[in-house]
């Protein structure tokens, strides 16, 4: 966003100082006319961006905010008339002393943790292999490991779901011949299972944006590291890691964003296994509050709260690694 | 603008939906004129019930004033009472709605059900089951009426009792030691099933043990999940479950199926609609289920809760509510309503109001169960349901929490009585948030 509107400034600023220095009266109203239709054209421009972001992002964030702090509270039993009242921080209270929220948030920390690191690495091992040249049809390869991307996320989830479920899954019967009992959806085996999902849909996409950013690596410094004496492992790890480093961060923070949200795969896996709760993750926490009970405030204040840890979060990785990226400038 | 519609509206607006609800935004029990005379008042009414188009077509044949449009919508848990709730919220709610009794409280707080209090007459509320009216009062005023009231019953396989040498057990004890007995001699058999997607039904186990999740005496929701008589309830059914005396899965699932179906299962706790469900669920079992009282914690003092159960309510939104109280009595006391609901197929339901228990009675075929009397049995032990009891404000919730917990017990993780605490601690926040006054007095 702050890109568009710095290019679209400096470009009509940038003209009139090119003028002529003492400016005529009709110099001035040309220059004025000429700015005049620059500013329309990029407002003609930005009109739909800044249309969609106040639509679809402004007006629902601050109708999650009123709702969060205003209520049409009925006193005592609730049986009374409604009236409005502002109620201050008590959906917020409620939110952050209900253990199923807590335990959904506590259940996507866990899943961030295996799922982060594991897609992360997982993407950009890949594609340094890739990039290496020891991968024999390669173009192959980046079909198969990207295909996944275009199944929907439901898609895919029903696709998982048969794999894991017992009864029917030809996986499990697998196993079971060899006299080994796994249980994808038990207790302690459910949040893999979801990781396994989201790696299997995302791996792919994430490995094409690191194969991008090494494309970009220049050739000599590939060519200085191997004359210099770096073997393959090396040159990868300590050369081309290292100036993929963006793209690293910007494959984690999408990443992270995306697994706070995790919703399609747990929601649809809930159907078959009573270990998925219908509060599992905080997106099911928000949706199950506002359509299964009815409390708008409860679900926007536990949107709002998922919203600032979002924000949070996603500030402390930009944050450190900025950190990280000047130190090493230095 | 202030008042019941403020969120409504706003959520209407949001979705671009004309704000019809709004422009009817008149609160209180003083409807809109119904009864225009010379012209026809129509009324809509949706439900889930079976026979409901039957009961609107008999209606509709012998009433020339008002009118009825039925629209069949999936049941509660189909997605029925989101239907319901998000209808009301864009203003385009039925006049009549159909609710099972844990649903009516919170329909009522939600401006959903109207206030009937002034539209129930002296006679309709003299023919009604006082524990089932009971249900569906709130700070005296009536939300719902009830249509049918389900006391729990215990069915049993009476051939396979013959084969194990059992007879129905009248105490918890002696029914606790039956499931052992089974347990032994047939390993694949068991005597019954713990749902663990049941939470209706062991709030019936707990409501005849005395307990009280919900009381609003004290001008306040007192919540109570795991009082002493649901943790005696609770404390019984962990140590069958630990002994592994009893089936431990979800009941409305194929393999519940499989189990009854294929003789595994001795013995179904459930209402007494429940009797007429299985006949047409499996009629090749004819002739070998009987129905007996629910065991008993106190032979002395007997009493049994309610499984099951369904009550109409007007809308709020509804411009014909004398209309449609004209139709919902018709509907609950008539004998000529509940001959066309049963020409829908068998129905053992118990009426709430108990004059219809004859016309029930009549039409049922005996014969799957052996010609016994099943309607002089559930006409006793509806006498004896429990008057303590009431539902809460947001008993889906409720449900949800205790029956995702209830499946984490059949994985192996925590036990009963957590799964109460865990109801507990996930119903509170819900209320608080809704701004209601609480209070988690225990006993």
């Amino acid at each position: 966003m702050n890109t568009t509107t710095t290019t679209h400034t400096r470009v009509p600023a940038g003209t009139p100082r090119a003028a002529s220095p003492a400016p005529s009266a009709s110099g001035l109203r040309a220059r004025r006319a000429a700015r005049r239709r620059q500013l329309t054209a990029a407002g003609v421009l930005m009109t739909p961006f800044f249309a969609l972001l106040v639509t679809v992002f402004l007006i629902p964030v601050g109708t999650a905010v009123y709702l969060s702090f205003f209520s049409d509270d009925q006193p005592g039993l609730g049986f009374g008339p409604e009236r409005q009242v502002f109620v201050g921080l008590r959906s917020y209270a409620a939110v952050l002393t209900d253990p199923t929220f807590l335990g959904g948030l506590g259940t996507v920390a866990l899943y961030c943790l295996i799922y982060l690191p594991l897609m992360v690495l997982g993407a950009l091992a890949l594609a340094l292999l890739l990039d290496s040249g020891v991968v024999r049809l390669r173009a192959l390869a980046q079909l198969g490991l990207f295909l996944p991307h275009a199944v929907p996320g439901i898609i895919a989830a029903l696709i998982w779901l048969y794999l894991y479920t017992p009864g029917i899954s030809p996986v499990i019967e697998l196993f079971a011949k060899g006299d080994i009992t796994v249980d994808f959806l038990g207790v302690h085996t459910v949040v893999p299972s979801i990781v396994n999902i989201a790696l299997w849909s995302n791996l792919g996409y994430n490995m094409v944006v690191f194969y991008a950013a090494l494309q970009a690596v220049p050739r000599e410094v590939i060519e200085a590291s191997v004359v210099d004496g770096a073997g393959p492992v090396r040159t990868a790890l300590q050369v081309k890691t290292p100036l993929v480093r963006a793209s690293i961060v910007m494959v984690s923070i999408f990443t992270l964003i995306w697994a706070l949200q995790l919703f399609t795969e747990p929601m649809l896996l809930s159907q078959s296994s009573p270990m998925i709760s219908s509060r599992f993750s905080p997106s099911m926490y928000i949706y199950d509050a506002a359509f299964t009970r009815n409390n708008y405030g409860l679900a926007a204040a536990a949107s709002v709260v998922l919203l600032v840890c979002t924000i949070a979060l996603s500030y402390g990785v930009t944050r450190f690694t900025g950190r990280a990226d000047s130190e090493e400038v230095r | 603008m202030p008042g019941r519609h403020s969120r409504r509206s706003v959520l209407a607006a949001m979705a671009a939906v004309p704000l019809t609800g709004a422009v009817s935004a008149c609160s209180g029990g003083d409807g809109a004129s119904s009864a225009r005379t010379g012209t026809t008042t129509r009324v809509t009414f949706w439900s889930a019930l079976r026979g409901s188009q039957e009961v609107v077509d008999a209606f509709n044949r012998t009433h020339r004033t008002v009118q009825v449009d039925f629209q069949q919508i999936p049941s509660g848990g189909q997605g029925g009472y989101a239907k319901l709730s998000n209808a009301a919220r864009a203003g385009n709610a039925p006049d009549i709605a159909t609710l099972e009794y844990p649903q009516v409280p919170g329909f009522a707080i939600d401006g959903v059900a109207r206030d009937l209090t002034d539209l129930v007459s002296d006679g309709l509320r003299r023919r009604l089951l006082p524990q089932a009216l009971g249900l569906t009062t709130f700070e005296r005023r009536v939300f719902a009426v009830p249509l049918d009231v389900e006391p729990m019953v215990m069915h049993y396989r009476a051939d396979l009792f013959g084969h194990y040498g059992l007879r129905p057990a009248r105490t918890w004890d002696e029914f606790a030691e039956q499931a052992a007995r089974v347990h032994r001699e047939a390993p694949d058999r068991r005597l019954v099933l713990f749902p663990t997607d049941g939470m209706t039904q062991f709030a019936c186990y707990a409501w005849q043990a005395g307990a009280q999740w919900f009381d609003t005496s004290k001008g306040a929701w007192n919540v109570s999940l795991a009082d002493a008589p649901s943790r005696r309830v609770a404390d019984y059914w962990q140590r069958l479950i630990d002994r592994d005396d009893v089936f431990m899965n979800a009941v409305e699932s194929r393999q519940a199926d499989a189990q009854i179906g294929n003789g595994l299962v001795l013995t179904r706790l459930s209402g007494a609609w429940d009797a007429g469900a299985q006949m047409n669920a499996r009629p090749g079992q004819k002739g070998q289920w009987r129905i007996a009282p629910l065991p008993q914690w106190d032979t002395g003092s007997p009493s049994v809760g309610t499984h099951g159960g369904s009550t109409f309510a007007v809308t709020e939104d509804s411009e014909h509510p004398e209309a449609a109280m004209e139709f919902i009595e018709w509907q609950v006391s008539h004998p000529d309503a509940l001959r066309a609901r049963l020409s829908s197929g068998a129905s053992s339901q118990y009426p709430a109001a108990p004059g219809l228990v004859p016309v029930g009675s009549e039409a049922f075929d005996r014969s799957y169960y052996g010609g016994q009397d099943i309607y002089a049995l559930f006409d006793r032990e509806a006498q004896k349901i429990g008057e303590q009891w009431l539902w809460g404000p947001r008993m889906s919730a409720t449900q949800k929490v205790m029956q995702d917990s209830f499946a984490r017990v059949g994985g192996g993780q925590g036990s009963l009585v957590e799964s109460l605490r865990a109801a507990q601690e996930g119903t509170m926040p819900d209320l608080r948030a809704l701004g209601l006054s609480t209070t988690q007095h225990s006993t």
